[in-house]
């Protein structure tokens, strides 16, 4: 029972949506403002969830003294701060909370992301070779892109903007509709599976 | 130690070093390199501005993008919210992720101490933070009723009580949805939203992830966009041309130089603030990387095929 219950809430439901979007009728539109209606209350204590898991892990390695604990110690101290500031004080401008965002988040986000950058220098100069015809067009191809991006490109000659427009809406529009189709009915048949009870890693467990 | 082993062999530091000076020398020392706009922010321009002083309309901002893709969205976020305001058009923001609803205080902020007689609730609405959980819900609620189906503003005011809603129903008192996030989730706007609704969607992207938009622009299923730091670039130089002089978007005009140059001269200081002009100067930086990037490759590759050559040369010996 402890298997069959969930699997034929999934199938019920399943069948239910895929009959909301084929059958328009009230009777579907109805159920699905039942199911918003439930969401609503549902939807939020996923925070409760997820702020209490994080709670959990990172206790139990400052408790173990598990390697790296310190880091622990500092997410859950941000966790308790941030949340308390924002509380008592609000979140609005000018608040404790807003200078927790603009002085730590932002600079720590920006920095984590802007660290590509040189990832991608130095990858550029060391892995990207021209060893093959396709590794070639791809270097071209990329060459072409970035100068176009660029208003140097425009200066140099409008033919490389023009280029790049052509390689983004024709080949690269091509490729990413083909992987979207290829995603699309993989999904497709990933959620019948699910529905029919042949995927069941979702439940936890053993087969 | 020969050439080719020479560069092949280059010290990480040495690459760091000089990316680090492409980037900074040109936020230094400004280049004034020039912004060609292209179609896609066009579009969304000209989209945005067919709202312009119109009571029944908004547009909505989704800020479901986090403080790590700040440098690049940012801008879009203030561009849009002066062309907004310049021009008078309506705007509802929100946000699926928690440090959304910090970035929509601040940009608001921002943009609203140049806007003095902008007024929250009667020319914007904040809706804030909603839980990702509840986006499914949202999307297709506003689809029936935008006070119903997101409650409460920022502040926990009802909707439904406040002066902009007075002539917002549902999606057909939305110009469009500006999805600005450094993830798919314009795409969700897409199926959700436009697929039952018909509203029309438009995303602001990080740079890598612009080239996945290409095949709803053909589709028509967004009606424009904004791919990273440029897209931004070229929506500033948009707002400043056109929104600033209160003048109707012309294509013609957007793409002659010329007439661009000339009003440049006459615009007034705020838009010549520096938060206006973020993007124009950080793609002074780019233009530089991406040419010193090509010139990495090159050197890369010339390391490598003298390499090639000198291994044949002694397999043949």
């Amino acid at each position: 029972m402890k298997r069959q219950i969930p699997l034929m809430i999934v199938l019920i439901l399943g069948l239910l949506f895929v009959a909301h979007v084929f059958i328009p009728s009230k009777l579907s539109s109805d159920y699905l403002d039942w199911f918003m209606k439930w969401t609503k209350v549902i939807g939020p204590f996923a925070i409760v969830l997820g702020v209490f898991s994080l709670v959990l892990v990172h206790y139990n390695k400052i408790k173990r003294k598990a390697p790296n604990w310190g880091y622990s110690l500092v997410t859950l101290g941000a966790l308790i701060v941030t949340t308390a500031v924002g509380f008592i004080w609000g979140i609005q401008e000018g608040t404790p909370y807003m200078w927790i965002f603009k002085n730590f988040n932002v600079p720590l986000g920006a920095t984590m992301f802007s660290l590509l950058a040189f990832y991608i220098a130095s990858a550029a100069y060391k892995a990207f070779r021209a060893r093959s015809i396709e590794a070639t067009v791809l270097l071209v191809a990329a060459i072409i892109v970035m100068l176009g991006r660029v208003s140097i490109g425009q200066a140099i000659t409008h033919w490389i903007p023009d280029i790049t427009e052509w390689i983004l809406n024709v080949p690269n529009l091509a490729a990413k509709r083909g992987i979207a189709l290829g995603v699309g009915l993989g999904m497709t048949a990933t959620s019948l599976k699910i529905m029919l009870g042949i995927e069941r890693s979702y439940l936890g467990g053993r087969d | 130690m020969k050439f080719a082993d020479r560069i092949q062999k280059v010290d990480r530091r040495i690459i760091y070093g000089i990316l680090a000076l492409a980037v900074i020398l040109p936020l230094v020392f400004r280049l004034g390199l020039k912004t060609y706009t292209t179609t896609p922010v066009e579009d969304l321009y000209r989209h945005i501005d067919a709202a312009a002083g119109k009571d029944d309309m908004a547009i909505i901002m989704d800020f479901t993008h986090d403080p790590g893709v700040l440098p690049e969205l940012y801008p879009m976020d203030l561009a849009i919210l002066r062309h907004c305001f310049q021009r008078n058009i309506k705007v509802f923001t929100i946000s699926f992720l928690p440090q959304g609803a910090a970035i929509i205080q601040l940009a608001l902020s921002e943009v609203k101490e140049d806007y003095p007689n902008i007024e929250a609730n009667v020319d914007y609405c904040n809706f804030g933070f909603k839980p990702w959980s509840l986006k499914l819900p949202i999307m297709l609620g506003m689809g029936d009723d935008i006070a119903e189906a997101v409650e409460t503003n920022s502040e926990g005011l009802k909707l439904e009580n406040l002066p902009i809603m007075q002539n917002m129903k549902n999606y057909d008192n939305i110009q469009v949805v500006v999805e600005i996030s450094g993830s798919s989730m314009g795409q969700f706007w897409v199926t959700y939203a436009r697929a039952k609704f018909g509203v029309d969607v438009a995303v602001g992207l990080t740079a890598v992830m612009a080239a996945d938009v290409y095949p709803f622009l053909q589709t028509g299923q967004f009606v424009g966009s904004l791919g990273g730091l440029k897209g931004a670039a070229e929506y500033e130089q948009l707002v400043d041309i056109f929104a600033m002089n209160n003048t109707e978007f012309s294509k013609k005009n957007a793409r002659n130089m010329a007439w661009v140059e000339a009003q440049y001269k006459e615009l007034p200081e705020l838009a010549k603030l520096y938060k206006y002009n973020k993007a124009r100067i950080g793609m002074d930086a780019q233009a530089i990387v991406h040419v010193l990037i090509i010139l990495f490759i090159i050197l890369g590759n010339i390391g490598y095929f003298l390499d090639q050559r000198a291994q044949k040369k002694k397999f043949v010996k």
